[in-house]
């Protein structure tokens, strides 16, 4: 049991199908408790997928995902519920609720989850906001907001229940420079001071590496490699390799498989 | 506040929408909202009906007085038994009253016409109007003149 | 295009009927969740009367104005085609079975399905490709429960009253037309309808056919918002499949219910 205590999320042996396509095939990872973790890998090679088989909106084809201690494909639906209550999930567009302002948005879940009087609901929802610099924009629709402010209302939202793990999908995709950095000490501050687990999927190299102290690398529906930032900077894996310097051409190849150029070209029509 | 204005909307949709329906029970289908407990059910037997409807108008001296509620065909009889509803404000009518089947216009609905009889005795609830004068039936009528030309022409 | 052989032409026809049988039950199990089971959420009546302002009051509108114009052409029509038989006064009974009978329930339908069965559909499959709905599941609330079943409630509730108004406002636009206008005496008009129409049989008939369109309808709407594929051509895909499917629903349906309740079997 205190082995298990040291990671707040373990997939075992973790296969996921689309239709006859294989996404995953016996995936193993696990995700230390208190830690950020990384998960990269090039796009389409189901980072996402693998992100909501954690949050149990997709169910392995097969494999046991176990998040604080409980094997998630297994749980009622109700149960399932009630489980996702310990995570928050920052999604890629930030995915506030449109037809709520920001602080109807923070506030939404501490009002379908808790009995907490009104004031009381107010304040949380100031010191969440406060948190990720957004006090004043209080009475803004999120139509009213930047992407980036978009995100950091999404993560104050996120952290409103106080989750046990954090899951961020892309958070650096499509961000300007200072909103890319406003995000990334926010990460590193809230999991440090919170003192939660935080998944960062992402394949933005430069600022996964900064703030995650352990990172794998998946693709073609395994994990390549895994290890301190250090570490897969100077793997041997020429995969790992070819992803962590960015070489255009290697192990992933540049073109997609095709006839041979030669023969195409002057191949009879 | 935005909300108030909101449920003011929904409630008075709701409204509009039970509005209508009261409309369409009273205003469009004629539904009387005094019960049926102050009407009188009588018979009549009928050579032929046809053409007489369920819901047609009772009426005695051109005033509508109640409707037809059941057309059924008596086994033993074979005639034609309707069943008609009564407003109880016109139960003094004799027994010897005559129930016919008249036409509205030349090809309108056809109703039942009471003409009174003068006996002292009078009807009863469930009771039978035996005097009864059938439905005008076009093809008959026709028929018939066709018939009295042609021996006209014989003689 | 090389010709499809008929085996497999047979494949690929049995293939697209198990791929309807497939969205029949995937949509029957949807409705089901929806429906039944645990609400949970307290502030369940606020959403429903925010979902019955945005589908039930928000297509009032159209419901009458399209209801007037199409009592006054009924009247219109009736009114020259009765008079060659010297009956005009027997516009108001055809107006009111037509409308209460077929026209009331089917164009409010129709009309329902193009203004609020489009919107809906567009709506959750707008919360879908912006992640609002799996943002819902991961803060722990069923978006089944949140999203889907109040709208489902607010457009059963709100159909059946809309095709009510809409019979009224057509009545009352066919008796302007007839009575203020062609000179048709009001009272042999109403005398004439309320004699003919049977509050029963032709009122309360029309109103289970438009529960019934009710149902088919949002059903359809909320489903293929739910179901659709999370791109913008997804939605507008699933925005033109729902007013084709609920039309077309709406018509079969119609006819089959004319059948039971108006013909003589």
């Amino acid at each position: 049991m205190s082995a298990e205590n040291a990671y707040a999320v373990e997939l075992k042996g973790v296969s996921f199908k689309r239709g006859t396509r294989s996404i995953f095939n016996n995936v193993d990872i696990r995700i230390p408790r208190g830690k950020v973790t990384g998960i990269m890998g090039p796009s389409g090679c189901g980072k996402t997928t693998l992100l909501r088989l954690m949050g149990a909106q997709l169910r392995p084809s097969s494999g046991e995902v176990w998040v604080a201690g409980q094997n998630l494909p297994q749980l009622s639906r109700s149960d399932l519920f009630d489980a996702r209550k310990q995570m928050g999930v920052l999604f890629q567009s930030g995915a506030l609720f449109t037809d709520l302002d920001v602080f109807e948005n923070v506030a939404f879940p501490l009002r379908v989850h808790t009995q907490l009087p009104e004031e009381m609901i107010r304040d949380i929802v100031l010191m969440k906001l406060q948190a990720v610099g957004l006090r004043g924009a209080i009475e803004l629709m999120p139509d009213e907001l930047s992407g980036g402010m978009k995100r950091r209302v999404a993560l104050a939202r996120a952290i409103a229940l106080d989750p046990q793990i954090l899951m961020y999908d892309e958070p650096f995709v499509g961000q300007d420079p200072i909103a890319m950095g406003v995000l990334v000490r926010l990460i590193r501050l809230l999991n440090d001071a919170l003192g939660i687990t935080s998944i960062v999927v992402s394949h933005d190299l430069a600022e996964t590496a900064s703030i995650a102290d352990y990172i794998y690398v998946v693709g073609d529906g395994q994990v390549l490699g895994q290890g301190t930032p250090d570490e897969l900077m100077d793997s041997d894996n020429p995969r790992i390799r070819q992803f962590m310097k960015g070489d255009p051409d290697g192990p992933v190849p540049f073109h997609f498989p095709a006839p041979d150029y030669r023969a195409d070209l002057l191949g009879k029509r | 506040m935005q909300n108030r204005t909101l449920e003011i909307g929904v409630g008075l949709f709701l409204l509009a929408g039970i509005l209508a329906l009261i409309l369409l029970a009273l205003r469009v289908s004629g539904l009387s909202a005094s019960p049926s407990s102050d009407t009188y059910k009588l018979y009549a037997y009928f050579d032929n009906i046809a053409g007489l409807t369920v819901r047609a108008k009772v009426t005695m001296a051109g005033v509508t007085i109640g409707k037809v509620t059941a057309i059924d065909l008596d086994r033993d009889t074979f005639t034609g038994r309707v069943t008609l509803q009564l407003e109880k404000r016109v139960d003094n009518l004799p027994v010897d009253s005559t129930a016919s089947i008249l036409t509205a216009g030349l090809l309108g609905e056809k109703y039942i016409g009471i003409s009174v009889g003068g006996e002292e005795a009078l009807l009863k609830d469930g009771g039978t109007i035996h005097d009864t004068q059938s439905s005008l039936v076009l093809e008959d009528l026709i028929g018939k003149f066709l018939l009295n030309t042609v021996s006209k022409e014989a003689k | 295009m090389r010709r499809k052989s008929l085996l497999e032409r047979i494949r690929l026809f049995g293939r697209s009927a198990i791929d309807v049988l497939a969205v029949l039950g995937r949509s029957s199990l949807f409705l089901v969740h929806a429906m039944v089971g645990r609400g949970g959420i307290g502030g369940g009546f606020q959403l429903l009367v925010k979902q019955l302002y945005s589908i039930g009051v928000m297509s009032l509108a159209i419901i009458i104005v399209s209801g007037i114009f199409i009592g006054m052409v009924l009247s219109l029509q009736g009114f020259n085609i009765l008079a060659k038989y010297g009956s005009e006064q027997a516009v108001g009974q055809m107006i009111a079975l037509t409308l209460l009978r077929e026209l009331g329930p089917v164009v409010t339908a129709l009309l329902f399905a193009g203004r609020a069965g489009s919107a809906l559909t567009a709506e959750i499959g707008n919360m879908k490709s912006t992640e609002q709905l799996s943002s819902l599941e991961m803060i722990g609330v069923d978006p089944l429960k949140y999203i889907v079943a109040p709208r489902l409630w607010a457009g059963f509730i709100s159909l059946p009253l809309l095709a009510m108004i809409f019979s009224v406002v057509g009545i009352w636009g066919g008796s302007w037309v007839a009575v203020d206008w062609l000179g048709v005496y009001e009272g042999s008009f109403w005398s004439n309808m309320q004699n003919s129409v049977s509050f029963v049989d032709d009122v309360l008939n029309g109103v289970v056919k438009s529960v019934v369109f009710a149902f088919v309808v949002t059903w359809i709407a909320v489903f293929q918002g739910y179901d659709c594929e999370p791109t913008s051509e997804g939605i507008s895909r699933a925005t033109t499949k729902t007013v084709v499917y609920a039309s077309l629903a709406v018509l079969g349906l119609d006819f089959i219910l004319t059948a039971l309740m108006f013909g003589d079997f």
